[in-house]
């Protein structure tokens, strides 16, 4: 079966159950926007509609093959880390078992060398066999500190994405040094295994970028291409193929039952009305069976234009937050790489992210993020919602839009693919308060941040980041990392102020 | 299999390229061609024919016998975003049962100008090549190999310098300058790189990003730190890394560089040992010490390989084949640039199966 038709009408795959645990728990557990879609999921039947999408079926869901193997020294150990006293036998046991445990919880296949491997012959061997079975990545756990030569070999002749675990005592800083700053490698060397999981789940991550079809709503061009490195599908469709199909979707049990949840689980609504939260109901299932008539994952839609062009009643902003919460990328104003960004919280960070225009607030030195759409599932998917107010969207006073309401004091990393594939520009901040229209203009949700190492916010990089919650840069660098894309971080200094000419 | 009738490819919502008669791959920008030299070979005209690759892929496909040797020529659309790329694969093999050595040459527009691992025309890269070192064409000892632009008397070097300084090569378009030299496998030594910006009066325009094989890289913005029209040099502790028996030298804009178009005056290379005076370096006073001495787009500058015909030098065992792919821009496309992309021949040929594999026309 292929794997980029999961989504359809999949049975067969063995990780399916855990994929969606993974990917899509808000559909599973209670909250704020989750509970409406959860209940359609459960009440299918109630609808009684061959056109119902399931979105939590939307995801894709990849297979990953991981090839995995401990490397130690010929026993018994005298001397040299981790030394006569480490118990090899309880520890690979040890971490087998948690490996196994991340496997299944991932979705990840997992071919685990019988034995250990302890000379030469054997590294050859495995070697061999990673380039006769080409897997999306390789594990090491080191059991020994003379060990680490090989996993050059592995890197070098395999090519393979290299996830190393290196528990405790068995490196020194001039081990790690080189090759943990190697392209195509990622070295956890620690005795928290969760660091080793997080390798594992930059490969499910990059595997889920590449099953992935993202819907590129714009113009009038119908065309697919694949973008380099990552591997993502674009599918073009002309603008109007929403619009069109909006002004089929009536207002079904199911419309009504999102709108009802949409405006009950609001802290509170303030300029939308019933039928405008039909309306932004409309476009999720719109939205979704867009996805599902393209083989698509993800969409990105020229959003804004449509709103100008008074195509639509509402612009998509709720549904878009609704689509967020359940892991499914829908980007604003068709802005691709946007998209991508938000991909990439959802599939490495399983949490939303937040596109947004950055606005510079020079007395406070803080920057502003600002924009009509906001996931509420900040802490991830499978974790509670944070409040969220109905409002129209504000540069329309059109249907319905979010304000997210961001609680102050936390983490967030900025990300953005730098409108190219090769390269993410990644910052990180403090959450200090939320901007309200009126007195401000701009977008309804808007997040005050303080940023790390950046001294003048007016020198933040990147328009349309992705924030996202909680400190995230080093396993997003390590993501670059691992996949040969260069990560940028805004200027920590700001230039030198330019002199008046004389 | 027909013969003698063009065959057009493409991939889904894009306009399509086509392979003619003899086998010529046609793009917007002009023609490639592919010839054979050597023993044993013979001249032939191709059977060209519309195949499937993978069951899916609509391709063009030209097949010849040569004597001693087969020549294919496949061709189809990989949808590398966002307006695709041609994949001209030529697979050469020994059908006598005997080592041959072939030479496969690329016929291509008469402007079209071949760098290292791209082709150019009039600014715009049509054709990305496998890499040269495995042409089995003979580079010279040292040479630039990028697709910048020689400039002489651009720079006006403010009091007395070496006068390599009055001339540059330049990136235009964000080219790389990129140099490679010869020296003993594995062996050290110091360069020093010589800028002089006689363009920009601020700073914060064209910072440029300096690598040079095993040493740290080093940015500069040459107006901030020597200041317009004044000569500046950088030191850099070389070493042949990977042991191929040259170091490389690159010069590229930096990422957050304003002016994208990278600038390069001077190249000295000494040996290897206590670093050499800058100041004297850049008054021309250790020319005579310096084992190479590179005025950068002047006089005395050279490409790595000698112009003429793109050829590819192949060595079959018997019964044996090989393949070079060449990657060509498409209407609306540029050829990608290696360094600055990954795509491959396999991750190609998936993108463009994945994508007809569920492409619908609606």
């Amino acid at each position: 079966m292929n794997p980029s038709h999961h989504h359809h009408d999949c049975h067969c795959c063995i990780s399916r159950r855990d994929c969606l645990k993974f990917l899509s728990m808000s559909a599973l557990g209670a909250g704020v926007v989750g509970p409406a879609l959860s209940a359609v999921a459960k009440e299918k039947s109630k609808y009684a509609n061959p056109d119902y999408v399931d979105v939590g079926k939307l995801l894709p869901c990849p297979e990953v093959r991981m090839a995995a193997a401990i490397f130690e020294k010929p026993r018994p150990y005298w001397l040299g880390w981790p030394g006569t006293t480490y118990d090899l036998d309880a520890r690979q046991k040890e971490y087998k078992a948690k490996l196994a445990d991340s496997s299944r919880r991932l979705g990840i296949k997992t071919d685990l060398a019988p034995n250990p491997i302890n000379d030469e012959a054997g590294v050859g061997a495995f070697i061999e066999k990673i380039k006769a079975e080409k897997p999306h990545g390789v594990l090491v756990i080191l059991q020994s500190i003379f060990c680490w030569p090989w996993l050059a070999r592995v890197t070098k002749e395999t090519g393979v994405p290299l996830i190393v675990f290196a528990p405790i005592g068995v490196a020194f800083t001039g081990h790690v040094g080189r090759i943990s700053r190697q392209p195509g490698v990622y070295v956890a060397s620690t005795l928290e295994w969760s660091a080793a999981e997080d390798g594992m789940r930059m490969l499910r991550a990059k595997r889920m970028f590449e099953e992935t079809r993202v819907l590129w709503i714009r113009g009038k061009e119908r065309n697919e291409t694949v973008l380099d490195r990552i591997g993502t599908k674009v599918r073009a469709i002309p603008r109007d193929t929403f619009n069109l199909a909006f002004d089929k979707v009536p207002a079904t049990v199911e419309v009504r039952d999102v709108a009802s949840d949409m405006r009950r689980h609001a802290k509170r609504v303030v300029e939308p009305n019933s039928q405008d939260c039909i309306n932004s109901a409309r476009a999720l299932i719109t939205a979704k069976r867009l996805m599902a008539d393209e083989k698509a994952n993800a969409l990105s839609m020229d959003c804004l234009g449509m709103v100008s062009a008074k195509l639509v009643p509402t612009p998509p902003c709720f549904a878009w937050t609704i689509l967020q919460d359940h892991g499914i990328t829908a980007g604003c104003e068709a802005d691709l790489y946007g998209a991508m960004s938000l991909m990439l919280t959802s599939y490495l960070l399983n949490r939303p992210g937040y596109m947004n225009d950055p606005v510079p607030e020079t007395a406070k030195n803080l920057l502003i993020a600002s924009h009509c759409t906001s996931g509420t599932r900040l802490r991830g998917f499978d974790k509670p919602p944070v409040p969220y107010i109905l409002r129209n969207h504000s540069e329309s006073a059109l249907g319905v839009s979010t304000q997210v309401l961001w609680p102050p004091g936390e983490k967030v990393t900025l990300v953005r693919f730098n409108n190219k594939p090769g390269e993410i520009i990644v910052d990180t901040g403090t959450v200090v308060s939320n901007v309200n229209t009126p007195p401000a203009g701009g977008c309804r949700t808007s997040v005050e941040i303080k940023m790390d190492k950046v001294e003048d916010c007016r020198d933040v990089l990147g328009f349309h980041q992705v924030v996202t919650f909680g400190d995230h840069k080093r396993i997003v660098e390590a993501f670059c990392q691992l996949y040969d894309i260069k990560p940028l971080r805004s200027p920590e200094r700001a230039p030198e102020p330019e002199v008046k000419k004389t | 299999m027909a013969a003698a009738e063009p065959v057009q490819f493409t991939s889904p919502g894009f306009p399509s390229s086509q392979m003619d008669a003899v086998g010529q791959l046609v793009e917007d920008w002009g023609a490639i061609g592919v010839k054979l030299s050597g023993e044993g070979v013979t001249e032939a005209t191709p059977a060209v024919a519309a195949v499937k690759l993978d069951g899916v892929v609509p391709a063009a496909q030209a097949v010849s016998r040569h004597g001693a040797v087969a020549l294919t020529l496949t061709a189809f659309r990989s949808p590398a975003f966002p307006a695709g790329v041609d994949v001209l694969t030529v697979r050469v093999e020994e059908k006598q049962g005997r080592a041959a050595n072939v030479t496969v040459a690329l016929d291509l527009p008469a402007k079209a100008h071949a760098g290292l691992r791209t082709v150019r025309l009039g600014g715009r890269a049509v054709l990305t090549l496998p890499p040269r070192e495995e042409s089995g064409e003979k580079a010279r000892d040292w040479g630039h190999c990028d697709e910048a632009s020689s400039l002489r008397g651009w720079a006006k070097p403010a009091g007395p310098c070496d006068p390599a300084f009055r001339n540059i090569r330049a990136g235009m378009g964000g080219a790389p300058i990129l140099y490679r030299f010869a020296v003993r496998p594995k062996s050290e030594a110091n360069v020093v790189l010589g800028f002089c910006e006689s363009h920009w009066a601020e700073a914060g325009q064209r910072r440029l990003l300096c690598r040079v094989e095993g040493a740290p890289s080093q940015e500069v913005d040459p107006i901030a730190k020597w200041g317009r029209h004044k000569p500046g040099a950088l030191l850099f502790k070389a070493r042949d890394e990977d042991g191929d028996g040259r170091i490389s030298v690159t010069v590229l804009a930096a990422t957050d560089a304003k002016d994208k178009n990278p600038i390069l005056n001077v190249i000295w290379i000494f040996p290897a040992g206590p670093p050499p005076n800058l100041n004297q370096v850049i008054a021309g006073k250790l020319n005579t010490v310096a084992t190479r001495r590179v005025e950068v787009g002047g006089e005395n500058d050279q490409p790595l390989y000698p112009g003429g015909k793109l050829e590819y030098r192949l060595s079959l065992a018997a019964r044996g084949s090989q393949e070079l792919t060449f990657l060509a821009a498409c209407h609306g496309s540029v050829a990608p640039i290696p360094d600055a992309s990954a795509w491959t021949a396999e991750t190609l040929r998936r993108a463009a199966r994945e994508v007809w594999r569920d492409w619908q026309e609606r």
